[in-house]
């Protein structure tokens, strides 16, 4: 019970954003937000549930972003289509990264780093496609059984749902039988195979999901900035969103969300520091990784733990029954 | 293309190769020893790179002292950040995902402290040589090169020489090897993970004088070189240091040749498809005999 308070309270919350804060450019700020959330939320299926540590979502990304600009401004491609088009195009990329799935840890971290430097070289020369370092500009707004989303409220909205059907479609997929598949292979990966999980299937199948997710992002992201340029896509979104999964808890989807916000949110309140800012967003980054083993979700009940073991003398009872939750 | 192209695509390979293994080599030390995935090696040569400029900057110094004060600044940047945060990290024995994070925080923290110390303009390191070009062969080879290639050849030997030879040397050796046997043979594991972050910025600084004299220092010159590094390092095959050396200047030589030979804007994607393929063709890396565990 205390849970669905806890969700319709986030669903509220999230719902309430662009009406208490009317600034555009905060608006504009919680949809980019809400982006990285749906791409830590992809990554942490990868990460998280399967032990996969890829250093490639910036590629697929990318990917998405480009497919969806060039579908709808040059072929007037609708945007629902476009969008979902971005996604499969995204996911059918990943095939590519089939043969390297079965690497080891630090090799496929290597190798999809790898795969996203070639994609972003792609992106950067092949001027007839992509517009090259000139980017690509005027993206159309995205417009949605007639209706033209024309303010960053609207396109907040837009973000918002699709990020919530990703968090929704994650959550059952991870409590089904392919997360479960998932948590064996990421605990042991040679029982799992003799349990008869197939594991290059189940990780490939892995890095499709992440990937469709990605390209789905993507879209979101090329109507929403309205300007591509490749260097949005480099390694080094990659590991932005590594970070966000890392810093908002390792196998937990609330987590990654919560890592996007901070990681996308952080930098901006910051602004005031000045030159300072990246210096203290780094400090944070190696603050929270040295308090928590779980990140930010897990600080959350590691806070409430202790608030109730500090009043554990009055009720012994739960303190016990907070521990048997975890 | 002619044989003097050749030369000086070998020449200019060696070099820039040279400068990869140099950092490749911090990477895998590091790896062997705490299995870190150290995302701010390239930082470490940044801050060599910058030390080494501004002594420069105060008096006019042989080469030699410009490269021993990269490297002094590299060891002393590694030594702070192993003792302020990574030592931390591992007493507080939270995962090592998250070190490794943290790592790519440290890497933005010494990126923006070098900004606000050097400014964010690439920095022009003064000419080092002032020799002409040198005639190899009849062909000319620009001195700058030659003396990165002899530099970095004489910096890995020294390394090697120090693991083989010095008490130290074998000491963390032994303790990346299996930490609980040196443990009980009375060498401080603790001692020897500091020492090998030392060495690791020891040989990153070095680096960082040599690729700045190459070209030019920035704030910014870093992550991208390390994690080419560390494609090097995986080529090679993470974890051992005859690997590093060797997919360094492997890794030096297909970069050089493929932006000659292939085309200068895919000369990255060209190392990055190399390595994928070895990867998948023998996963432990090219210079690994089969069956060592890496």
């Amino acid at each position: 019970m205390q849970s669905a308070t806890v969700r319709i309270l986030v669903v509220v919350l999230f719902v309430a954003a662009p009406f208490v804060q009317t600034n555009t450019y905060w608006q504009h700020v919680f949809g980019v937000a809400l982006i990285g959330a749906i791409l830590a939320l992809g990554l942490q299926l990868l990460v998280g549930m399967a032990g996969l540590l890829s250093l490639g979502q910036g590629a697929f990304y990318g990917i998405g972003a480009y497919v969806s600009a060039v579908l709808t401004l040059r072929f007037g491609v609708p945007f629902g289509v476009a969008f979902l088009l971005a996604g499969a195009a995204a996911a059918l990329s990943s095939l590519l990264l089939v043969p390297i799935v079965k690497l080891p840890g630090s090799s496929l971290a290597v190798a999809t780093l790898g795969f996203n430097i070639i994609i972003y070289l792609v992106m950067l020369n092949e001027e007839w496609a992509t517009g090259g370092s000139y980017g690509m500009l005027n993206v159309p707004l995205p417009r949605i059984f007639g209706f033209e989303l024309t303010t960053e409220r609207d396109l907040y909205f837009l973000i918002l749902a699709v990020t919530g059907a990703v968090y929704l479609g994650l959550d059952r997929l991870t409590h089904s039988r392919f997360g479960r598949a998932l948590k064996a292979i990421s605990q042991d990966e040679d029982a799992a195979r003799a349990c008869g999980i197939s594991i290059i299937l189940y990780k490939s199948k892995c890095f499709l999901v992440a990937a469709f997710t990605a390209g789905l992002a993507g879209s979101l992201y090329a109507h929403h900035a309205r300007y591509l340029n490749p260097n949005d896509f480099t390694f080094n979104k990659s590991i932005e969103i590594l970070i966000m999964v890392v810093v908002g808890g390792l196998g937990s989807l609330p987590g990654a969300v919560i890592g996007a916000i901070v990681i996308v949110l952080t930098p901006e309140l910051l602004r005031s520091s000045g030159e300072l800012r990246l210096i203290l967003f780094g400090a944070l980054v190696v603050v929270l990784m040295g308090v928590s083993r779980g990140g930010i979700a897990g600080l959350a009940p590691a806070l409430l733990r202790s608030i109730a073991r500090f009043r554990a003398p009055a009720s012994g009872k739960a303190v016990e029954s907070a521990e048997v939750k975890q | 293309m002619s044989s003097e192209q050749v030369i000086q695509g070998i020449i200019g390979g060696l070099a820039i190769g040279c400068i990869y293994s140099l950092i490749a080599l911090g990477i895998t030390i590091i790896i062997r020893a705490t299995e870190i995935l150290h995302f701010a090696q390239g930082e470490l040569m940044m801050v060599g790179a910058m030390a080494g400029l501004s002594a420069m900057w105060m008096t006019d110094l042989p080469f030699v002292i410009v490269l021993l004060v990269g490297m002094i600044g590299g060891g002393v940047a590694a030594i702070t950040i192993e003792l302020s945060i990574y030592r931390t990290l591992r007493t507080l024995r939270v995962p090592l995902i998250n070190v490794i994070i943290s790592t790519l925080g440290v890497s933005l923290i010494l990126q923006n402290a070098a900004r606000l110390i050097w400014g964010s303009e690439p920095l022009r390191y003064p000419p080092l040589f002032r020799a002409r070009g040198i005639d190899i062969a009849g062909y000319a080879i620009s001195p700058q090169l030659v003396w990165i290639v002899i530099f970095g050849f004489v910096m890995m030997a020294l390394l090697q020489l120090f693991f083989r030879y010095t008490r130290l040397g074998i000491a963390m050796q032994a303790a990346a090897q299996d930490s609980e046997a040196a443990q009980l043979m009375g060498i401080s594991v603790k001692k020897t993970t500091t020492y090998t972050f030392v060495v690791a910025g020891i040989m990153a600084g070095a680096a960082g004088v040599l690729l700045g004299s190459l070209f030019f220092a920035s704030f910014n010159m870093g992550f991208l070189t390390g994690i080419k590094a560390f494609v090097a390092a995986t080529l090679g095959g993470l974890g051992s240091l005859t690997g590093a050396m060797l997919g360094g200047i492997a890794f030096g030589l297909i970069e050089t040749f493929s932006g000659v030979f292939i085309s200068t804007a895919y000369k990255d994607a060209v190392g990055m498809i190399v390595l994928i393929a070895i990867l998948l063709l023998a996963p432990s890396g090219i210079f690994i005999r089969a069956g060592r565990r890496v």
